[in-house]
């Protein structure tokens, strides 16, 4: 851990965040939910990211202050997002995300998503309001087995209980087919509170897996 | 456009997303009091909206979407613009 530094995200970093999010949200597949529901290319997704970031919302995945970055030798290699969910009466960070979605893709994307959204019917997670929101973890192929993505948890959880002195609690979501990070959590105190699964058989088509888990851990 | 006249086209709208019409077009109805209106709904909603008047909110309108009576000034604004 002595090579790298961790830090807040600054806007210079949002090229960055804009592939974490997409590696974080493949889950290690090769599907990528915002090109298969959206009917966009990978280059087209991450463009529509980059724009996202730079609307400098807070609150939800596609903001800036949500994430800390782990440098190494200067340079952004790893990088987690966090937020506490409805922070002081804000709008829920799914509503906050979709507002930047349904201003920020084209109409013709927007159509292909309603075609689709049949399929995710039973894959939104609901967010407890208040507790702490965990969200795209990234790792450079290069850094991982470094303890980065722990790091970076744990940095999170001290920053965001400093300026919530009541936080009390930590979600995660993830693909429930992804069980070396499912282990990951469990043995660092995270339990499985919910299941959300698709019985369309169709939805592999469009996302890593049928069936998310939401994980929680009380601070 | 009359308001009767919206308010019966966004129930309309509103009702094709959720399937169902267990609600009431009062001004104060939010998303929350609504079976099945989360952040999904809320995406398919407002670009169905958008699609029938042919009306695009910015960013900040997006944002103050609050409640139903908003939805309805809002919509009618851009609508006359």
């Amino acid at each position: 851990m002595n090579n790298y530094t961790i830090r807040h995200a600054t806007k210079k970093d949002i090229p960055f965040l804009a592939k974490v999010v997409i590696e974080a949200e493949k889950g290690g597949s090769e599907i990528l939910n915002y090109s298969t529901l959206f009917n966009l290319s990978e280059e087209e997704v991450e463009r529509l990211i980059i724009e996202m970031f730079g609307h400098g919302i807070d609150g939800c995945e596609f903001s800036v202050t949500s994430y800390m970055v782990a440098d190494y030798k200067e340079e952004p290699v790893a990088a987690f997002g966090a937020w506490v969910e409805n922070s002081k009466g804000n709008k829920s960070s799914n509503i906050i995300k979709s507002n930047l979605i349904n201003y920020t893709f084209s109409k013709e994307s927007l159509e292909f998503l309603a075609s689709k959204s049949y399929l995710l019917k039973n894959l939104i997670p609901v967010r407890e309001p208040n507790a702490l929101q965990l969200e795209c973890l990234y790792v450079n192929k290069e850094h991982r087995g470094e303890g980065l993505g722990l790091k970076l948890t744990q940095k999170q959880e001290e920053f965001n209980k400093k300026n919530h002195p009541a936080l009390n609690k930590v979600q995660v979501k993830l693909y429930a087919n992804n069980e070396k990070a499912i282990n990951v959590y469990k043995k660092n105190g995270f339990s499985i509170a919910k299941s959300y699964k698709s019985d369309h058989k169709e939805v592999f088509d469009y996302l890593p897996y049928n069936e998310i888990l939401m994980m929680e851990k009380i601070i | 456009m009359k308001k009767e006249e919206l308010i019966a086209k966004l129930s309309s709208i509103i009702a094709d997303v959720l399937e169902h019409t267990n609600f009431e077009m009062t001004e104060e109805l939010t998303a929350s009091d609504v079976d099945g209106w989360d952040s999904l709904a809320q995406l398919m909603i407002v670009t169905n909206i958008e699609k029938e008047f042919k009306i695009k909110f910015n960013l900040n309108e997006l944002y103050e979407l609050d409640n139903l009576g908003r939805l309805i000034e809002l919509t009618n604004t851009k609508i006359d613009q």
